[in-house]
């Protein structure tokens, strides 16, 4: 079910006004199979140009990107992105926009429906799935989207900081279900996202990026069990090292010292 | 649905006024005909069948003519509107072509294809054409790329993916289009009337030539209203309701829901 995703000293770069702009230079990322990897750093540091290599929407200019095994050499049903924005079909009702990417890989429509049903069920969606995008709150639209993803069944979910235009209270209950469909399935999963705290409560492992041009510059690992919250004393406390580590590399932009007893670290 | 969404009275008001500005101006000048005439001639041409005739045949020949320019126009907006090299090609010459009033090509298209219903129906067709195109590429142009990166990662590509996330994503846009290529096309039809009476078989411009003779405008300005019946009709029947059925169904139209 789950596969392992590699890059190995990816360089990707855009044309910019006066000359090209590195995205990512000699960035190098292993996700083991089945593994749940945060990655965090500032704006700018090549996070989401990472989930477009993986998803194949972007080539690498050098270095090889991989998943199970195989170069990646265009989109694929095995790696689904759940956006930002939940990038629901406008025109389509919760249930046609999770059937959306089944009907596109030809699965019949009796099994359709029936996966339509199961995952519209898993995201506690059972009641709205004749509902518009329009008519669903922010975290019933996210929620919407994950469960268009999964229905997927990928082997790799790349998620750009899916929750970071979420009030705090939807945030924190999809935090808690986006662990327990990650363990259910087993998906191989890729989290971008700024806040540290989140990427804490939710990573096995938290890879912490530079920007200009972005490589991965350290990372923390994170034994906690699980289901953890952001507010959990253990998670604010890792926070802090991987805080440090985006001080170091005077990543935040903050001149300020912070006295000792500042936890406020979420970005 | 707000109620001033639907319903009609807001409609009937504004035909009120106009009636009124007519009944007024028709009493200072002398060669306007009055609504009293003008209606009771119009009474007389729905129940001798006139009416019914002249409706019908023009809704036919729109009804042909509008069908290909919308069809062909919609998909060679989505052609170009996907293909920024061609669309930067073509749409400058486009552009021009919409700026030229189509009733320019009557004369022309009387000359090479003969002055007969088929060289009217090719200018109309022809010349609601580009406002449809136009308005099918702009729309193609302006779906959010989120979207199209949305149907890529789930696997759309090529002509499915334009079909299940590009065409309804555009779709507002393209009704647009249509709406504009409607009525230029429904105004080169009576210009082509205007230009020989009997070009399109609607029935239009006989009721000119005969008003030309006798100086009387009182039918005229009752096939006029037969004319503007049939423009209303399309437009709430078909056009408005298409678009606030997309308005509803996207969001656009606040319906009060608590979220």
């Amino acid at each position: 079910m789950a596969v392992e995703v590699r890059l190995s000293r990816v360089s990707r770069a855009f044309d910019a006004r006066g000359g090209t702009r590195l995205a990512l230079s000699d960035a190098s990322l292993t996700v083991a199979a089945g593994e749940f990897v945060c990655i965090v750093g500032p704006s700018g540091c090549g996070k989401s140009t990472l989930l477009d290599l993986i998803a194949g929407h972007g080539r690498p200019r050098s270095g090889v990107v991989e998943v199970g095994g195989e170069p990646v050499t265009g989109p694929g049903p095995d790696r689904i992105v759940v956006f930002q924005e939940h990038a629901l079909f406008p025109w389509l009702t919760v249930a046609q926009n999770v059937a959306f990417g089944l009907r596109a890989s030809g699965v019949p429509k009796d099994e359709r429906a029936v996966t339509v049903e199961t995952w519209l069920d898993r995201v506690g969606l059972h009641g709205s799935a004749d509902l518009y995008p329009h008519e669903l709150s922010g975290g019933m639209r996210q929620r919407a989207a994950l469960g268009r993803a999964f229905a997927m069944r990928p082997q790799v979910l790349l998620m750009d900081e899916p929750f970071s235009a979420l009030d705090a209270p939807s945030r924190d209950r999809l935090h808690v279900e986006l662990q327990r469909l990650w363990s259910e399935t087993g998906t191989t999963i890729v989290f971008v996202t700024h806040n540290v705290r989140e990427a804490i409560a939710l990573g096995d492992r938290v890879v912490v990026f530079s920007s200009g041009p972005g490589r991965a510059i350290g990372e923390v690992a994170v034994t906690l069990a699980r289901p953890r919250v952001v507010e959990s004393a253990r998670v604010v406390e890792l926070a802090q090292q991987v805080r440090g580590l985006l001080d170091e590399a005077d990543q935040l932009g903050v001149d300020a010292p912070r006295p000792a007893e500042d936890t406020h670290v979420a970005i | 649905m707000s109620r001033s969404e639907r319903g009609v009275a807001p409609t009937l008001v504004t035909g009120s006024v106009i009636l009124l500005g007519w009944l007024l101006t028709s009493l200072v000048t002398a060669r306007i005909p009055g609504p009293v005439p003008t209606l009771t001639l119009l009474g007389q041409m729905i129940a001798d069948g006139t009416a019914t005739t002249i409706l019908g045949r023009t809704a036919l020949f729109m009804g042909v003519c509008f069908g290909i320019a919308a069809v062909a126009g919609v998909a060679v907006g989505l052609f170009i509107g996907t293909r920024p090299a061609l669309d930067r090609g073509v749409s400058p010459y486009l552009a021009a072509l919409q700026a030229m009033p189509t009733s320019l090509w009557i004369p022309v298209a009387a000359i090479v294809i003969g002055a007969s219903v088929w060289s009217l129906g090719t200018v109309v067709a022809l010349g609601a054409m580009p406002a449809v195109i136009l308005g099918t590429r702009t729309a193609v142009k302006n779906v959010p790329p989120l979207l199209l990166r949305a149907g890529h990662t789930f696997g759309e590509s090529g002509v499915s993916l334009l079909r299940r996330v590009v065409l309804p994503a555009a779709l507002p846009g393209i009704l647009t289009g249509l709406e504009l290529g409607w009525s230029i096309a429904f105004r080169c039809l009576v210009a082509g009337e205007i230009f020989s009476g009997t070009l399109s078989g609607t029935g239009i411009g006989a009721v000119i030539s005969r008003s030309k003779t006798t100086h009387d405008i009182t039918e005229m300005l009752a096939t006029i209203i037969v004319v503007l019946v049939m423009s209303v009709l399309v437009d709430r029947l078909a056009f408005a309701r298409v678009q606030h059925r997309l308005r509803q169904t996207r969001g656009l139209v606040d319906s009060g829901l608590l979220h």
